[in-house]
């Protein structure tokens, strides 16, 4: 049997966290602003 | 996630310091944000009523930052950190907070009714302040992001959108304009907070290498559009071929072709929009109404302050 295959897949192994690296990063921001003082929805 | 507060958090009004619930209210929100995890305030006008000490003291043991590039003492030293450097999402994200510039002295602390003014304070003016807080951010940390919490007039910040590099997103509290769409000004993105805690501002990012952050929610929104459109357009020529005088068959070709050159524009939107941006945002708003449940052991601590059946209820 021939090196070759295994030789490919053993570099796609080695270049797969390279592909997950690659991925967009995300963020979510919650944020609030001119609360006001206000404690509860009727307040 | 990342939770800020762009400040003007715990006072009513700039003199509502002397009502017997002020402290208690102002007490309860530092606490409760610090509890939700919220990583920095910046201090506006409506949160020095009680002082700078009474803000201090509050948060001496809090992980909430309260932030302020530009409030100095009587010797022009910082009163608050100029700003606060967090990882997120693989990201360095770094916040600063500004607060009003004021053109006197202002005194530090809530002053006694016939006493003289102790120590001051001033707001410096925002541009230089912010400029030097991002360019040490930028250089110095080396961070991937920069967040500009404005607690100061909606004017002033578009003064600073438009010439302070660096900033990638500013949210701006202080008159209580409410929520809104995030909006492109000058160098930046302004992004409206909401007021009065009745919603939740949520601003999705995706970063995908360098640049500007484009608005995601272009694409989305012509995609809906498109969808009428298309609707419209099958019943003008539906209308076309049934129609069989002239006049009214000449209104319904042109009918037509105005909404296939329209398709065209908004296909082109939806298709190469913001999707492929390297760096994109995408702000929407969680409501808080009653239908959002209280938390138990809140809710008794708000009671305390705001007691069911209170002028406030």
């Amino acid at each position: 049997m021939s090196g070759r295959p295994l030789r490919l897949a053993a570099l796609a192994f080695l270049l797969l966290p390279l592909v997950a690296v690659a991925a967009p990063k995300k963020l979510v921001l919650l944020f609030t602003g001119d609360n006001g003082g206000e404690v509860a929805p009727c307040g | 996630m990342l939770v800020l507060d762009a400040g003007n958090a715990l006072f009513k009004s700039r003199d509502s310091g002397m009502a017997p619930d002020a402290r208690p209210r102002a007490e309860l929100l530092l606490a409760q944000m610090d509890a939700q995890g919220t990583t920095a305030m910046a201090v506006g006008a409506r949160d020095l009523v009680l002082g700078v000490d009474f803000l201090r003291k509050q948060t001496r043991k809090s992980k909430l930052k309260l932030l302020s590039a530009n409030l100095v003492d009587g010797q022009g030293k910082l009163l608050f950190p100029a700003s606060v450097v967090t990882e997120v999402g693989g990201l360095k994200v770094g916040v600063v907070g500004v607060s009003p510039a004021t053109p006197e002295p202002l005194p530090m602390e809530p002053q006694a009714t016939g006493k003289a003014a102790g120590s001051t304070m001033r707001g410096l003016p925002l541009q230089p302040a912010i400029a030097a807080e991002v360019k040490r951010l930028r250089e110095q940390s080396k961070v991937d992001l920069v967040l500009l919490l404005a607690a100061a007039p909606y004017v002033d910040v578009v003064q600073v959108a438009d010439s302070v590099e660096g900033v990638d997103f500013v949210v701006q509290s202080h008159e209580g304009r409410g929520s809104g769409i995030a909006q492109r000004q000058g160098l930046t993105t302004v992004v409206p907070p909401g007021d009065r805690g009745r919603q939740l501002a949520r601003l999705e990012l995706s970063v995908d290498g360098p640049g500007r952050f484009v608005d995601n929610s272009e694409p989305l929104r012509a995609k809906e559009n498109l969808r009428i459109v298309e609707m419209s357009l099958s019943k003008a020529r539906e209308r076309l071929q049934s129609t069989t005088d002239a006049a009214g068959k000449r209104a319904l070709t042109e009918a037509v072709a105005s909404l296939e050159a329209r398709r065209t524009a908004l296909e082109k939107t939806a298709g190469q929009g913001a999707t492929q941006a390297p760096r994109t945002h995408l702000l929407s708003y969680i409501q808080l109404g009653a239908d959002v449940p209280a938390d138990p052991v809140v809710q008794k601590s708000v009671e305390r302050v705001e007691p069911p059946g209170s002028a406030a209820h």
